[in-house]
């Protein structure tokens, strides 16, 4: 019983340990483990464990001590010795206690037998640092500590009636340069076991408390609200820059634009002028940005000087959102570009592919006139027919802006291309043919109803 | 539970829960509105619709036809070891069968002479007039192609039992005949109404 409780230790401890280097957002990580065992006695559990990587505060301690020590007649002796090691962690439980199958390298032979020998135990995997155990049992058993060395206990007469609070100082620390940590740890064993031996000896029912002064084991103070790690492409490119906003008459964000890359062409005297604007719009403020929002409609104005030997130059992005009965939702639609130059328009259509519910944004990575063109011209004999329009990584958002950032993008590629569903259906049909024929074909079987080897051969008449 | 049933069975619970599934994060998503039929319907090429009727227009009538054969076949063949006097006479019957073939090539070949190029790459551009040439085109096909595939079947299992009855009394061929043509008729339905639904179709620019 007390062999498996020892087994239930350590897997507890390992379990903890593993917690504890998990959890280590706790800007005050000093915790040491307790391990409380009694020769005779009751239980010493009369509460509930500790919460797995819960740290165990000094009033928590003294409830757990107190129904330990307080509840008669089946309390635990008050014959406490108290081994206090400079510093001890649960890890080193785990690493020197032989979990791991390895039973004979361990480190703490007298302290197993010790707590397989003991009536109840008690286990604190983690008790905070600032609760100073030795001024609890102090507290609780109204005695002044009594510290000793390890062998003075044997001119010590204990006396059973009034208890005693004995404190042994194991004056090996896992932190100490002299020795390796394994064989300290086996030192401060062999100590104990001395120490229990000579209690033994003088057939005193004692109860023991394994604690330290600090852990030995501190871990690193993490940050306890870290950065939000988001990914980011490893070739992120040069400058990145925040979308455009316009706001609206309360001063909230309404429109949010962005595109990596846009450029305007027009077709001069048989030739194509070609001219970028990106920066223009995005990063240095050689644009006047106007624009209003109401519930319906969505108006982007974007107004440059000087482009292609034009003296005025405006964009306008026209947005609208309405209700389709059919899908039950809101969808809004960039309805039209328009470009005007110089008392001239230019009207590029674009409703029908540049679309998304409306809480959504819309992204495509190539928005043009020119090749997979979703914006189209107006009419056929437009002035659009002269320019082209394209925008690279466009994304825009025109209702239900919230913050600055954009809403999830609708993208404008699916997860399957037309081609790849064109395939499939191809794919599917020719299988499922197939399919149909081997089942066809393997249930196929010959006429074995009158066959019959061990009689004679069939005679076939030879005339008509 | 044989291999064939285990195949089958794991076959169609890996399909419903493929389903199930992409459905399920479709909903949980908010993202329903990217299951867009329509934006398949019109994405998708009107050729590949065109050809896919084409090719099920010939190849169900010939499974139609063949499947026909092979019964009536083995009858004839079967009851000719007794009764040899029935051999000639039940070739009617396979070329009842075989009508069914011809009625499915014929078909592919109109419904392929409707096939156009045109020009035109987005929905818009396309027109409406080659989406509905190729859903005619498809629905022809599909029309056919299923009306010969059993109306076959059919004659090729009235022609095995006019084989098998013409072995044992030589009387009853003729009004079996009469069984097989009502089956065949149906066949002919079948190529009617593809006439009708191609009727219309334009494709081209």
């Amino acid at each position: 019983m007390a062999e498996e409780m020892f087994g239930r230790l350590v897997s507890i401890m390992m379990v903890f340990s593993l917690l504890l280097s998990v959890f280590t957002t706790r800007s005050c990580s000093d915790h040491v483990p307790l391990i409380m065992w009694s020769s005779e006695g009751g239980s010493l559990w009369t509460q509930d464990p500790p919460v797995a990587g819960h740290i165990v505060s000094r009033s928590q301690l003294e409830t757990y001590l107190s129904s330990a020590f307080g509840s008669a007649p089946n309390s635990a002796p008050h014959t406490v010795l108290l081994f206090l090691q400079d510093r001890l962690s649960v890890d080193d439980i785990t690493l020197y206690g032989g979990v791991f199958g390895n039973k004979q390298d361990s480190v703490f032979p007298n302290l197993e037998t010790a707590l397989q020998s003991s009536s109840s135990l008690l286990v604190l995997p983690s008790v905070s640092g600032s609760a100073s155990v030795p001024e609890v049992l102090q507290g609780l058993l109204n005695v002044a500590p009594l510290s000793l060395d390890p062998e003075q206990l044997n001119e010590l007469h204990l006396d059973v009636s009034s208890p005693a609070l004995l404190v042994f100082r194991l004056p090996f620390g896992t932190g100490s340069n002299e020795m390796a940590p394994k064989d300290s740890l086996r030192e401060n064993d062999r100590l104990m076991g001395n120490v229990l031996d000579a209690v033994k000896a003088q057939a005193v029912p004692y109860t023991a408390v394994y604690t330290a002064l600090a852990p030995s084991w501190v871990t690193r103070d993490v940050n306890p609200a870290p950065q939000s790690v988001g990914r980011s492409l490893l070739q992120a490119t040069n400058d990145v820059y925040a979308p455009l906003q316009i706001l609206d008459n309360m001063g909230k964000v309404c429109i949010l634009f962005w595109a990596s890359n846009l450029t305007v062409s027009v077709l001069q005297s048989g030739q194509w002028q070609k001219a970028d604007l990106t920066d223009k719009t995005f990063i240095s403020s050689g644009v006047e940005k106007n624009g209003s929002c109401n519930a319906s409609n969505s108006q982007l104005i974007l107004k440059y000087g000087n482009i292609l030997g034009f003296q005025t130059f405006q964009l306008t992005f026209a947005m609208s959102q309405r209700l389709y009965p059919v899908s039950a939702r809101q969808w809004f639609t960039l309805d039209q570009v328009q470009l005007n130059y110089d008392g001239h328009n230019a009207t590029f259509n674009g409703s029908d592919g540049i679309t998304a519910p409306s809480e959504y944004s819309y992204h495509c990575q190539m928005v043009s006139s020119s090749d997979y063109p979703l914006l189209v011209p107006s009419t056929p004999t437009d002035n659009a027919k002269q320019w082209i329009l394209t925008f690279t990584d466009f994304q825009i958002q025109g209702f239900g802006v919230t913050g600055e950032n954009f809403s999830y993008a609708n993208d404008c590629a699916s997860f399957f291309t037309p081609g790849i569903w064109m395939g499939l259906v191809t794919s599917l049909l020719l299988l499922l043919i197939l399919t149909y024929g081997l089942h066809m074909i393997l249930q196929l079987r010959s006429m074995d109803r009158f066959d019959d080897p061990k009689g004679p051969a069939i005679a076939v008449p030879q005339n008509d | 539970m044989n291999g064939q049933a285990l195949l089958y069975g794991g076959v169609t619970v890996a399909f419903w829960s493929t389903l199930l599934v992409v459905g399920i994060c479709y909903t949980i998503f908010d993202l329903g509105f990217r299951f867009d039929v329509a934006w398949f319907l019109t994405e998708t090429s009107p050729f590949m619709w065109a050809n896919l009727g084409i090719g099920l227009a010939i190849s169900l009538s010939v499974v139609g036809a063949a499947w026909g054969i092979y019964i009536t076949g083995s009858s004839i063949i079967g009851g000719g070891v007794k009764a040899p006097r029935i051999k000639t006479k039940n070739l009617v019957s396979i070329i009842f069968c075989e009508a069914v073939a011809i009625y499915g090539i014929i078909m592919a070949i109109v419904i392929s002479n409707m096939a156009e190029n045109f020009s035109g790459t987005t929905p818009d551009t396309i027109g409406f007039k080659n989406y509905q040439a190729g859903y005619s085109m498809f629905g022809a096909g599909l029309t056919v192609g299923f009306s010969n595939l059993f109306c076959g079947i059919c004659v090729g299992i009235v022609g095995s039992g006019a084989a098998l009855a013409d072995a044992q009394n030589a009387s009853l061929f003729v009004k079996i005949l009469i069984v097989e043509i009502f089956g065949s008729a149906i066949g002919l339905f079948g190529v009617i109404v593809a006439i009708l639904q191609t009727s219309k179709v334009k494709m081209g620019d």
